[in-house]
């Protein structure tokens, strides 16, 4: 089929199409997160209708502007670069075993004053503390920016946490941290895994991936994955230290 | 209204490393799919055994785009 000139049409505040002969080959769209910042998508089969497309909506839109994609994604790279997109920051996608005579964490006994509470066991009210505060400390320090992008498009601000989902650390009067874990297909996702502030450096975290790692390996989960920011040294130090190896790898771009 | 490409459901039954998947459909065909931009843009992982809607490309059926995974 010949190249055939292509229209691009923006059929709504955040929907653009690409026309040709009447019918959409091609759309781009533009979502806000929570956090304020523009992303875009533009699904196209052809180079130079990702080409038109990126012009109209980079032209109605104003920078920053950005993007999330597979790194091993070169055709879809390649056409961000040509939109003039360049990178912000990358997260790794880690493959994380489970067992614990691969992970070492079978001996790893929760810091001392430390309890660890099996997904389901704890109470919605303090799992709603920590998380909140969990979040505020976010927004204080790092800001989501810098976190996996599942975290920043999932706020969970007003939804009710699913304490199914969540196993924690506690300790006498309060929880301290806590660890995100979804199984769906035999396969293993690490949301999150984090502690209190002043809280941290003591071994929690160890402690709650080796819960979780322990409690799926007792499923017959082998392996779990986690997404991690390439520039959170401790995150990377937690996963690579149980043997955790990179598979891919999400960019997140950017057009200013 | 304007008409996009041909939807169909399928099932995925490969995850490729460049981050396309294969994906038969009903009839038995098997499509190289890439996922949507929207699947993308809201971390939705695709997995094994899946299924999924994808719409097939005007200019070569064999190839596709993953539009939706449905909750099983």
């Amino acid at each position: 089929m010949g190249e055939q000139p292509v229209v691009i049409t923006r059929v709504a505040q955040r929907h653009w199409h690409a026309l040709e002969d009447d019918r959409v080959v091609g759309r781009g769209e533009a979502s806000r997160r929570s956090d304020g910042r523009i992303f875009l998508s533009i699904d196209a089969w052809r180079d130079a209708v990702f080409d038109q497309l990126a012009d109209a909506v980079l032209a109605d839109l104003p920078a920053p502007l950005y993007t999330v994609v597979d790194e091993a994604d070169l055709d879809l790279m390649s056409g961000w670069q040509r939109a003039g997109f360049t990178t912000r920051r990358r997260e790794w996608e880690y493959l994380v075993p489970t067992d614990p005579r691969v992970t070492g964490l079978g001996s790893v006994p929760p810091p001392p004053g430390v309890t660890m509470m099996p997904a389901g066991a704890a109470r919605p009210g303090p799992l709603r503390q920590v998380y909140d505060t969990i979040r505020a400390e976010v927004e204080t320090s790092v800001g989501w920016q810098a976190m996996p992008g599942e975290l920043q498009v999932r706020p969970e601000a007003t939804a009710v946490l699913d304490p199914l989902r969540y196993a924690v650390a506690a300790e006498s009067d309060r929880y301290v941290g806590l660890v995100r874990v979804a199984a769906r297909r035999g396969q293993a996702r690490i949301g999150l895994v984090a502690v209190l502030a002043d809280r941290r450096r003591r071994g929690i975290a160890r402690g709650l991936l080796a819960h979780a790692l322990d409690s799926l390996h007792r499923r017959g989960i082998e392996t779990a994955t986690a997404e991690v920011d390439e520039g959170n040294g401790p995150a990377t130090a937690l996963f690579e230290g149980v043997g955790a190896r990179r598979a891919s790898s999400n960019l997140e771009l950017v057009w200013r | 209204m304007k008409s996009g490409g041909i939807e169909v459901e399928g099932t995925v039954v490969e995850c490729l490393r460049n981050a396309t998947f294969t994906v038969e459909l009903a009839n038995g065909h098997k499509v190289l799919a890439h996922i949507s931009g929207k699947i993308r843009k809201n971390y939705i992982k695709i997995l094994l055994q899946d299924r999924v809607l994808v719409e097939l490309s005007p200019y070569d059926l064999a190839r596709g785009r993953i539009l939706f995974r449905y909750r099983t």
